[in-house]
């Protein structure tokens, strides 16, 4: 187990490093200069130059890079060009406000996704599966900018229940918190409960059809038992890794759930850097989007063995 | 109905049960919320700005001068000012009783210290390149004579010198106190003398600021930036809300009380509301067709010429705005007091006069790459009638949509054909005309660079008579017009949207917001 941990954890450094070579030169490929957009169509040349010196936009490309590598790696991820704030204190605390989002969204729509699933194949061909996979497949289909401003209109506008923007963090005012958060949990939740919904079920009939499934069964084993005992387990681990493909993901960005709901989390800072050309700030979301997609995957690799204990044997 | 009373009560309960401290608080005092479409992006005057930067700043700090709504320059700080005979020295005598934020009074201490700090080069202040001897007039000295007066000495005389002191990207010049600063020179936060003072920035989300109780106003009534000011709400919240759906559903549940640039396509979802108030007023930013003459084929005059008589300016401004902006064929807007009777006159389109102008020029349509961008809409949407207009009169134009930074690059560079692009306001027409007048060499973004033009231009600069600059203002538009290195097409109007418990709030020909003397009922 612990040589499987080692490995896992050392395969991720040069992972990092490829990203961090991709992410500075990509975003240097896209056309377009921070400091130009900065200055809008009243660009100074004097002004401008003095600008790129400040921000050391004169110098040649790979001496940046070797400058914003050295100082990633002492934890410095620069300043913003815009607007001059440290880059990792403020995506750290726009990921807080995504994160806290994120993961009330994901649990909520894998506590759906799983039962629903499980009770789909269950009743494989039956009106109850097609009712899942009917519902299912409409919330897989639905836009999330289109479901969240229809939760918009409905809940917010015309029955006035809920707060239509704005973000109140859980340390400022619990409850008020709770009201903001629930509209975008609401909405990640049924759009992502979708695809969770139909991997749970496909992996669960591909159980259900294996030989000790028969076997439980012909011992006389109740149904509740056989299900949860036997097949949940086994089916859980494809799902389980969609959860974390899904995770990542989310946790990368989820630009329009907070446009569409005012939530300065981190989607709409990088949204925003790349409309600005803000070098140190895209490069600093995206490398940590990278990071937070390797550690997603580490912690699902870490608990695979749980649910599958054939991993450890290979 | 029953449940979603139950919901209703339930939501209100735990609300409640959880915001007892901050609910009591809400109650005791006035806050006016209103929207911008982004993040300030500092708190520092005329430095790291946009126009949603400005209009907050502006809300704290003052400077000398300010804009009056009628584009004229007035005095804001100052009580009175002198202009020496050969126009070169400029006194102003400061208003007493002025109290900074931080409890000090204005004296000419101060406004060294903040002029100073604005042509230090290490501030990066926007509007430094105006006074070092490139721009409108190099600033000699700035001097203090007493407690209360402070002299500025200029190279040479200039009628801008003061309207670029009041301009908003260069933060009205705001005066602020030393203590702004932190002890080691980096910027802290604005310690103005403006009605209102800095609160919070919650970067991303808002920006608060709170009620200046010893704002010493002016005692004349309200007009542009200066006149009489007063914060009658406690405090004004700029709450961030980038998507134009969103801000509209806030607006209309009561989130946000005033909706700054409501979209024209957007209008129709006011309609009909009587807890809503629209306010449309014509802003000075203007929407053109830039033309590169250095182009092999847009060189020839006559090809510029037939593709500005193929537009329809009137119907173009129409289709774009819905009906609310002002077709205008110059770049004097037309809310500017320069706006004349020379400038009112807009030709209709004549396709007949372009087709013959082509067939002289021996156009054999040849495509024209017309870039536009979608970040703003009404750039792509008038890219797109362009495009259709010019198509009657046989000149084919493909369009080439790009993001908005990638377009900007491109304008920089001068490396387009056409381009549908827009020059934020500028309130003065010399200004105006600069914006796109200059060596292209030098600066290859400029589009016009007549060296007759670039002399009625300089002349504009440096007279003082209204008369005559409205001579000089009337020679380049018909220069303009003739040339065609850039096709003007329309002033956009702006809509802002308030609910009916705002009171006393009113636009004006910049987009700036402005939330003195304005009521919360």
């Amino acid at each position: 187990m612990l040589a499987y941990l080692i490995r896992r954890l050392v395969l991720t450094v040069p992972t990092f490093v490829l990203v961090a070579i991709a992410v500075f030169t990509l975003v240097r490929l896209i056309p377009g200069d921070p400091v130009q957009v900065m200055l809008g169509d009243a660009v100074d040349p004097s002004l401008a130059e003095l600008y790129r010196t400040q921000l050391g936009l004169d110098q040649s490309v790979p001496v940046q890079f070797f400058y914003w590598l050295s100082h990633v790696a002492e934890g410095d991820f620069g300043h913003s060009i815009s607007n001059g704030v440290a880059v990792l204190p403020l995506i750290l605390q726009r990921f807080t406000v995504s994160a806290s989002i994120v993961l009330v969204a994901v649990i909520l729509a894998t506590m759906i996704a799983v039962p629903a699933g499980l009770t789909a194949a269950w009743k494989q061909n039956r009106s109850l599966d097609t009712g899942i996979v009917s519902m299912a497949t409409i919330l897989l289909s639905i836009p999330s900018f289109w479901l969240g401003l229809l939760l918009l209109i409905v809940f917010g506008l015309n029955l006035g229940w809920l707060p239509v923007v704005g973000y109140i963090s859980m340390r400022e005012n619990l409850g008020q918190a709770l009201l903001y958060m629930i509209l975008p949990v609401l909405t990640l939740t049924l759009t992502e409960s979708g695809i969770l919904t139909r991997m749970m079920r496909a992996s669960s009939i591909e159980v259900l059809r294996l030989e000790y499934v028969t076997h439980a069964r012909a011992k006389g084993l109740a149904e509740s038992k056989v299900l949860m005992r036997h097949v949940l387990p086994n089916a859980f681990a494809p799902t389980w890794t969609m959860i974390g493909l899904i995770m990542g993901h989310l946790l990368g960005g989820i630009a329009v759930i907070e446009t569409v709901f005012t939530i300065p989390g981190l989607g709409r800072l990088l949204v925003d850097s790349i409309y600005a050309r803000d070098y140190p700030v895209v490069q600093g979301c995206l490398l940590f989007t990278a990071a937070i997609y390797m550690v997603i995957n580490l912690i699902v690799d870490f608990c695979y063995p749980l649910f599958d204990p054939r991993v450890l044997a290979e | 109905m029953k449940l979603q009373s139950c919901a209703q009560s339930f939501l209100v309960a735990l609300s409640l049960l959880f915001s007892i401290e901050g609910g009591a608080a809400a109650h005791a005092e006035t806050m006016l919320k209103a929207r911008i479409n982004s993040d300030i992006l500092s708190t520092d005057p005329g430095t790291k700005r946009d126009e949603n930067t400005d209009g907050v700043v502006l809300h704290m700090v003052e400077g000398l001068v300010a804009f009056r709504e009628d584009t004229s320059v007035g005095p804001l700080l100052a009580k009175s000012i002198v202009v020496s005979d050969d126009g070169l020295t400029y006194t102003f005598t400061l208003r007493d009783g002025v109290h900074f934020h931080n409890g000090a009074l204005l004296t000419s201490k101060e406004v060294l210290w903040s002029l100073n700090r604005y042509l230090d080069p290490e501030t990066h202040w926007r509007c430094l390149p105006e006074f070092d001897g490139n721009g409108v007039a190099k600033i000699l000295s700035v001097t203090a004579p007493d407690a209360m007066t402070v002299r500025i000495k200029l190279d040479t005389p200039s009628p801008l010198f003061l309207t670029t002191l009041a301009r908003q990207d260069c933060g009205g010049t705001g005066i602020m106190h030393p203590d702004s600063v932190k002890p080691d020179g980096s910027w802290d936060k604005p310690i103005g003398t403006g009605p209102f003072k800095f609160g919070i920035w919650k970067t991303g989300d808002y920006i608060e600021l709170d009620a200046f109780n010893d704002y010493a106003s002016r005692d004349e009534p309200m007009d542009g930036n200066t006149g009489g000011k007063k914060a009658e709400v406690d405090k004004v919240r700029f709450l961030v809300i980038p998507d134009s759906s969103a801000a509209r559903a806030a607006l209309l549940s009561g989130a946000i009380d005033v909706l700054n640039g409501v979209t024209p396509s957007e209008l129709a979802a006011f309609k009909g509301r009587d807890d809503v108030t629209l306010d449309k007023h014509a802003l000075m930013d203007i929407y053109a067709i830039l033309l590169q003459t250095k182009d092999p084929l847009l060189q020839d005059v006559r090809i510029r010429q037939a593709l500005a008589l193929s537009i329809d300016r009137a119907a173009l401004a129409d289709a774009v705005s819905m009906g609310i902006a002002a077709a205008n064929t110059s770049a004097v807007p037309v809310s500017s007091p320069f706006y004349g009777p020379v400038e009112k006159s807009v030709a209709p389109a004549d396709i007949a006069a372009a087709r013959k102008l082509l067939k002289e020029a021996g156009y054999k349509g040849e495509p024209i790459k017309l870039i536009a961008n979608k970040r703003y809409p009404q750039m792509f949407d008038a890219a797109i009638l362009v495009q259709a207009m010019a198509q009657q009169a046989g000149i084919k134009i493909d369009l080439e949509v790009l993001d908005w930074a990638t377009e900007l690059d491109r304008y920089s560079d001068g490396s387009y054909q056409a381009m549908s692009f827009s020059y934020s306001a500028r309130l003065d027409p010399s200004l105006s005309f600069g914006a796109f007048m200059g060596d292209k060499a030098l600066q290859p973004r400029k589009v016009w660079d007549d060296p007759e033009a670039l002399e009625l231009l300089r002349q504009s600069m440096t007279t003082q008579d209204k008369a005559e600059r409205q001579a000089l203002f009337d020679a380049l538009h018909a220069k303009m017009l003739q040339q065609v290195p850039l096709i003007v097409l329309y002033n956009p109007a702006h809509v802002i949207a308030t609910r009916n418990n705002v009171e006393g709030f009113r636009g004006w020909p910049t987009v700036q917001q402005r939330f003195w003397n304005v009521k919360i009922r």
